[in-house]
């Protein structure tokens, strides 16, 4: 690397030449990282922002969200090869969509989308010009009353739609056996009456009205699990299908704690208390803890920790790096990890990768101190 | 000493070893760094004979894989000149008081400034302030001409810029203090000549001003000289005894115009007469590239632009004489190995291109090891200049600088900005590869990807980064981690091939350059000793190390401390760092806010001067 090169006009060289520059010194935390994570690498490159990756049942291929549809500003969904690097478009390109999931023992991917609406390109065009316009909003995500979830076929592509109300149904997954579906909807808001008091939360946060819903696979039997006030969201089937993870907020929406239940709602049982927003549970597949993301340690900084199963001890943290972490997803065999985060820079988030130590985890947990603030029973 | 003897003992333990021990595959890329960075090619650098041996190497290699010299060349050996150094070839001058006789002077009191045109000239003389001129901004100008006629005169100028002007002032007077920017204003106004003095209020006071390697050619258009504080004191008194007046200190006349105040003018030296020869001896040699090619399989008119381009440079410091070397004082003028810079990114060239030789591709492979690099991108430019291949038939170009130490899985993949193409090439072919990439969309670096980037070829540069060892002798071939260096090939080789076989030539998107990196530094003299880690994105400046008993040690800090504030100005990114640089002050403690972990602490830190 040249040292000087001022005929070029270019003053990193003379910043190098002040400081002795120097680009590739690890962050001090990477030694704290390296205990559960290694290999840590950036999953996804192209695109605006990249996020909720999970993993196909076999491990080879993920699936994933993306801002990088020519003239679509919205996520679009695609599966990456992880043999070959291909990535592949699986959504219809235009509206926006989200939180796709693959279909064990099957070739579907749910994911939720907006396409059906006439006015999804206007949509489109209208983002792209907020965009050019060089003005900035506060991230928040855009719960469109119009996003239904949609299974598709991964031969013939075709798509069949599983719900169809007004209001945000989303963040959907399959349970193991792949014949069970439970999802996020924000229904309630909008299929009956609301006091005036209600209305006006409709208009300033529908996610107040977020309930977590279970179905068949076919869409059929729709039911209700969950029936407090505000959001409740984001659920998983454990590993061996018997209940679901999922995030409760407060009814303001700035407090947020993990959850799990039985699939008939029954048993509901707090398992993290930091009194920040800690979201995104996943279970890990050996059963043995959940891994979710909190910012505990700063409004905008999320990083990933896990807790056991019960909530029984502190949970531990995993991630250290500036910026968000969160989204984590353990690989079908327990040994990777993916995650959403911003750790390569910039505000927008990408996918990364990383070889989780399983074992490491057991024992870190293990070692970890009873809670000291057990939530209520 | 204690490193041989451990090698000899590992190498003896090796030797030992039961023949059943499983042995890795054999590195693609080690053996290359072991001769490149060899004490027989005695650091390589540009037009010496270590560079010449590394040369026959590289295209020893290359010969061997199959590669071959471009069409219509006997060889691989592409050869340009450049100027190795210079020094003074004899300037002088004479002051003349009135018709008296003149007081003469000559090296070491004056010297001509390395950018100086020869010339005789003779005439009177115009003391002109700092000769600063700044442009109207930010409400502020500031002209050291606005009053004197310099035209057919001699003028006489302080080095730096007023010591004393506040903060936001000294910052934009720092930016038009270059030396070659005020020979520039002087000739712009018809000065004969330029002669520069360090003021007595200024660090290195009164010292002439040391011959800088400058590879430029071109002089400045005008006669330029440094003298002594000794020579510009007889040159006012002189001027003083002609007027009858008391002999001004040149101490008063600077502290005068360093409160920044743009209405303190220069004045004319009555009665003086100066005489003066500048005569610069510029040592022209002659370096080489190598450059090669892989035939593409079939023919290549079907496609618009039938080459890619692969390369890095392979030349390095010699034994550091030019003034990059940052070697301690106990290890000055030892071989600079070069074994990161860039003797890693040569082999990564040649195992791509090993790779690639064994491959059918649809477009021709040009494979490029410049020479001349760490003086000015000398070996790409005159690539660039008279192009073997026409520049706008070359698809892409990859280039390798210093990728031999990496941390943490970390690749930082420079000029990504050039191409939209880049980022989904890079996705797709590290998922196999699986590095932690750094994309910095930035083709301005300081590597030879600037030279391609200058000439609107799409580019892509790999870097792992810097580290204790650069630009110094202990950057040896044993510290290389060969392992990842052929990981790095391997990506490469896959992005390459991508490019090789694929229709349509990636669409080259012109990045703009930053306007921070726009301004000159030569204003900025001092050093506070701190290693920025360039590839962690923080907000402040996370320290990738402290130089050893520089500033920033004294003030007890450390790798991995993220400077938040320094001298009252809060530090978001490495310009915001660069841009309080120059207001500090040489010896004048600041306070500086660092995070340490999640701690926030303070310390005071007293910048020292740069050299």
């Amino acid at each position: 690397m040249v040292l000087r090169i001022r005929q070029l006009g270019v003053a990193r060289l003379g910043v190098v030449l002040v400081l002795a520059l120097t680009v590739g010194v690890q962050a001090q935390n990477a030694g704290q990282e390296s205990t559960l994570l290694s290999r840590i690498r950036r999953l996804t490159v192209e695109g605006r922002r990249s996020g909720e990756g999970y993993w196909a049942p076999d491990g080879k291929s993920l699936v994933f969200q993306s801002e990088r549809e020519p003239g679509n500003p919205f996520y679009q969904i695609y599966t990456l090869d992880l043999a070959t690097g291909d990535t592949t478009r699986v959504s219809p390109g235009y509206g926006k969509t989200t939180c796709a999931f693959i279909r064990p023992g099957s070739d579907q991917i749910l994911f939720a989308s907006t396409h059906h609406d006439p006015k999804s390109k206007q949509y489109q065009q209208e983002e792209l010009d907020f965009r050019a316009s060089g003005k900035e909003r506060r991230y928040s995500w855009d719960y469109d009353t119009e996003y239904d979830i949609y299974a598709r076929a991964g031969r013939t592509g075709a798509l069949t739609r599983l719900t169809n109300v007004r209001g945000y149904d989303a963040e959907a997954s399959y349970s193991p056996d792949g014949q069970w579906i439970v999802f996020t909807s924000m229904r309630d808001a909008y299929n009956r009456a609301l006091s005036p008091a209600e209305q006006k939360q409709v208009a300033l946060d529908p996610s107040y009205f977020g309930e977590i819903y279970i179905m068949r696979a076919d869409g059929s039997g729709q039911k209700r699990l969950t029936s407090v006030p505000g959001y409740d969201g984001g659920p998983f089937f454990s590993p061996d299908g018997t209940r679901i993870v999922w995030r409760r907020f407060d009814e303001q929406g700035l407090i947020a704690n993990v959850w799990t239940m039985k699939l008939d709602g029954t048993d509901q049982r707090q398992i993290t208390n930091f009194g920040s927003m800690s979201w995104a549970p996943y279970i890990h597949p050996s059963g043995a803890y959940i891994l979710f993301a909190s910012n505990k340690l700063g409004f905008e900084n999320f990083e990933l920790y896990m807790t056991d199963i019960e909530g029984t001890k502190e949970p531990v943290r995993v991630t250290y790096s500036d910026g968000f972490d969160g989204l984590p997803v353990p690989s079908p065999d327990g040994r990777r990890l993916t995650w959403t985060s911003t750790r390569s820079g910039g505000s927008e988030g990408q996918i990364f990768l990383a070889e989780w130590n399983h074992q490491a985890a057991l024992a870190a947990l293990k070692a970890a101190p009873p809670r000291t603030n057990p939530p209520a029973r | 000493m204690t490193q041989r003897l451990l090698l000899f003992v590992a190498a003896a333990l090796l030797m030992a070893a039961p023949a059943f021990t499983q042995t890795p595959p054999p590195s693609k890329t080690r053996a290359h760094v072991e001769v490149l960075a060899s004490d027989r090619l005695e650091g390589r650098m540009a037009g010496s004979p270590g560079e010449r041996l590394a040369g026959d190497y590289i295209a020893a290699q290359l010969a061997r894989i199959g590669a071959r010299p471009l069409p219509g060349h006997r060889d691989m050996f592409e050869s340009f000149e450049f100027t190795a150094g210079s020094h003074d070839g004899g300037s002088r001058l004479s002051i003349a008081v009135g018709g008296g006789p003149g007081l003469d002077f000559d090296v070491p009191e004056v010297q001509a400034l390395s950018f100086s045109d020869d010339g005789d000239v003779s005439g009177p003389v115009v003391f002109a302030g700092y000769g600063l001129v700044v442009p109207e901004s930010q409400g502020y100008a500031y002209d050291s001409y606005a009053t004197l006629d310099v035209k057919d005169k001699v003028v006489v100028v302080l080095r730096y810029f007023p010591e004393d002007a506040d903060q936001p002032t000294r910052a934009i007077l720092a930016r038009y203090s270059d030396l070659r920017y005020k020979a520039m204003a002087a000739r712009q106004r018809g000065a004969r000549a330029i002669i520069v003095v360090t003021g007595p209020r200024s660090p290195n006071a009164g010292l002439t001003i040391p011959m800088s390697f400058d590879t430029a050619i071109a002089g400045s258009g005008i006669p330029a000289l440094s003298m002594t504080g000794a020579v510009a004191d007889a040159l006012f008194a002189g001027a003083a005894r002609r007027a009858g007046t008391a002999v001004p200190s040149l101490r008063d006349i600077q502290q005068q115009l360093d409160s920044g105040n743009p209405h303190v003018a220069g004045f004319t030296l009555p009665g003086i007469t100066v005489t003066l020869k500048a005569a610069v001896i510029r040592e022209r040699q002659r370096a080489r590239n190598v450059v090669a090619y892989l035939p593409a399989a079939g023919g290549t008119s079907r496609l618009t632009k039938p080459w890619v381009a692969i390369g890095a440079h392979y030349d390095h410091l010699g034994r550091g004489g030019l003034g990059s070397s940052l070697a301690s004082k106990e290890e000055a003028g030892g071989i600079h190995h070069g074994a990161d810079d860039n003797a890693s990114g040569t082999a990564a060239t040649l195992a791509i291109a090993q790779t690639l030789s064994k491959e059918k591709h649809r477009r021709n492979v040009l494979i490029a090891l410049w020479s001349a690099e760490e003086i000015g991108l000398i070996g790409s430019n005159a690539f660039i200049t008279t192009p073997p291949v026409p520049l706008d038939q070359i698809a892409a170009y990859v280039n390798f600088d210093m990728v031999g130490r990496m941390q943490n899985n970390r690749l930082v993949v420079e000029a990504t900005g050039t191409s939209p193409v880049w980022s989904r090439v890079l996705e797709r072919a590290n998922v196999a590869a699986g590095f932690d990439l750094i994309l910095q969309p930035d083709p301005y670096q300081p590597t030879d990807v600037a030279s391609f980037n200058q000439a609107g070829v799409v580019s892509l540069s790999f870097t792992t980064g810097s580290h204790a060892d650069y630009h110094k002798p202990s950057d040896t071939a044993d510290k290389i981690d060969y392992e990842d260096l052929d990981r790095i090939a391997d990506l490469a080789s896959a992005i390459v091939r991508s490019i090789a076989d694929t229709d349509a030539a990636p669409a080259f998107t012109k990045v703009d350059q930053p306007t921070t990196t726009r301004s000159s530094l030569a204003g900025v003299r001092v050093t506070t000793g701190t290693i920025p880690d360039y590839a962690t994105e923080v907000k402040g400046l996370l320290l990738g190390g402290v130089t050893g008993g520089g500033p920033a040690e004294k003030a007890g800090l450390t790798k991995g401390d993220i400077v938040i504030e320094i001298a009252g100005q809060t530090i978001a990114n490495i310009y915001d760092y660069t841009y309080a640089l120059e207001l500090l002050k040489i010896d004048v403690p600041v306070k500086v806010v660092y995070l340490r972990g999640a701690e926030r602490r303070e310390t005071m830190l007293t910048p020292a001067a740069r050299r």
